[in-house]
């Protein structure tokens, strides 16, 4: 395998761009601004057919033309969730300075998380061969394949290394960042195209996550007094990795590093959280990007806002940064602002986590009541505070006890750095 | 004895079916000292005995604070017929 480096896993790994779709519409720009305005995009329901469940909120993405973005011989392939990651992925290429070709070949891999993969297309698929005799689509198992989405992207970008999708429920995209940034440290590839996609806003499963008792009638609001529970989300966000060393060698000023990733598995409970795998996956983390606690100066959390997530995290947070540091880190969970977009939940949430590094913003937790003492981090209440920050992290914590933390950190050098 | 009292016995008697039923359990261990610990039920039992009781009372009972913090199967009772006394009133 080729590499430059002396010691194999040595080599800096930069995102050098960026692209996101959300309940704030399309791109990673409008993601970052209701993030850090506080603005909520959960909305009344939207769906094709009659909607018979208690929970008629939800983030979802406003119906734009996807005709718009994607060419007419491609389109009857793509599921929304697929969609959604074809125009985070241009935006993140455009963004990274690379036209289609740029990046071709077998040096290229595309890792994309999804914790269904195409639902929509599923969902529809079966109410009409159910209930009408209809048959399906005959484009419907290449559309609902998990794999669709990096499938996609490959054909779009020529890309011919290791390509498939992750699926590991909410800790998706997490898990596709740390993978790719995995092969590049290691030389096993030169560039990644990952992140995550999720297109579940749709009867069958809300209904579903209904059952579970964890989606909140009312606003979803982390690490506060009161909470009872989430908001689904929707959307797609797609990061271009390469080495510092290939990015500054043509000229391209990146994002910031990805510095470091944690990933562990609670092995203990299909749905609830466990302290000792959430926790070691943070300090996991900490240690795979060479930081110290105190060198974080913000936390994206998972913060679903269920009672048991936002106790565990906080403790957890806690264990990991130090009783005293801990409490003073700032941490805000983003999800009353884009939903808990599953599969890309991880993916919006570090996209925030770096616009919050890059103009040194903290986003708030909005809908803050009052502190609730199981929880004694800063939640960073309903107002965005402007803060030093030199690298931060993003938490994501999966149904199954699959936890994934990132470290993101300004380059030295960059105009952003501090 | 009032009849929000005959009320809460009968709701208790109904809901220990349910959580022996559906946490797959012996009855007699569900006595209103007994802990939540020593029912041995998972995350995914309580699921499945709540999805029992929406279905049973056609209510819809949210994992908030009161249901969460129940450490002992007298605190749950009482979180669990609150809550469906109270979607009955609205109703």
């Amino acid at each position: 395998m080729a590499s430059s480096q002396a010691r194999p896993g040595d080599r800096r790994v930069v995102i050098s761009g960026m692209g996101a779709v959300s309940a704030a519409g399309l791109g990673a720009e409008p993601l970052w601004r209701a993030a850090r305005d506080g603005v909520s995009q959960i909305r009344e329901l939207r769906t094709e057919r009659p909607y018979d469940g208690r929970i008629k909120i939800a983030a979802q993405v406003p119906k734009f033309d996807p005709a718009a973005h994607i060419e007419a011989n491609i389109l009857p392939l793509c599921d929304p969730f697929t969609q959604f990651t074809v125009i985070a992925a241009d935006e993140a290429m455009a963004q990274a300075g690379f036209k289609r070709e740029d990046i071709a070949g077998p040096r290229a891999a595309v890792i994309i998380g999804t914790g269904i993969g195409g639902m929509e297309t599923i969902d529809n698929g079966l109410f009409h061969y159910y209930t009408e005799g209809v048959r399906p689509d005959p484009l419907s198992v290449p559309r609902l394949i998990p794999s669709a989405a990096p499938t996609t992207l490959g054909m779009r970008y020529s890309c011919l290394g290791p390509t498939f999708s992750v699926g590991s429920a909410c800790s998706s995209a997490s898990q596709a960042l740390g993978l790719g940034m995995q092969m590049i440290r290691f030389g096993l590839v030169e560039k990644a195209i990952v992140g995550g996609a999720e297109a579940c806003v749709i009867n069958g499963t809300i209904r579903a996550w209904e059952g579970l008792r964890v989606l909140t009638p009312g606003l979803c609001r982390p690490f506060s007094k009161g909470r009872n529970g989430m908001s689904l989300g929707e959307g797609g966000a797609v990061f271009i990795l390469e080495t510092l060393e290939s990015a500054r060698a043509r000229g391209h000023e990146p994002l910031c590093e990805l510095a470091g990733y944690g990933t562990t598995a609670d092995a203990k409970d299909p749905v609830r959280p466990d302290l000792d795998g959430v926790a070691s996956s943070i300090t996991l983390a900490l240690e795979d990007a060479g930081l110290k606690p105190e060198d974080i100066h913000y936390v994206n959390a998972h913060g679903t806002a269920t009672h048991a997530n936002d106790i565990t995290e906080s403790q957890a947070i806690l264990r990991a940064f130090g009783e005293d540091y801990g409490r003073r880190v700032p941490v805000s969970s983003t999800k009353p602002v884009h939903g808990h977009a599953l599969g890309a939940g991880g993916g919006l949430e570090l996209a925030i986590a770096i616009a919050a590094l890059r103009e040194q913003i903290v986003p708030p937790t909005i809908n803050f009541l009052e502190p609730d003492p199981r929880c004694p981090i800063d939640a960073v209440p309903n107002e965005a505070r402007p803060h030093k920050i030199a690298a931060a992290m993003s938490n994501s914590f999966a149904f199954g006890g699959i936890n994934a933390v990132l470290i993101v950190r300004a380059i030295e050098g960059a105009a952003h750095a501090v | 004895m009032t009849d929000t009292q005959q009320e809460k016995e009968k709701l208790f008697e109904e809901i220990k079916e349910v959580i022996a039923k559906e946490g797959m359990i012996d009855v007699d261990k569900i006595t209103p000292d007994a802990t939540i610990e020593s029912l041995d039920l998972k995350s995914v039992d309580i699921v499945m005995i709540l999805t029992a009781l929406e279905e049973k009372f056609n209510v819809y009972i949210p994992m908030d604070g009161n249901l969460q913090e129940a450490k002992d199967v007298k605190s749950l009772m009482e979180a669990l017929i609150d809550h469906i006394l109270k979607e009955r009133e609205k109703q």
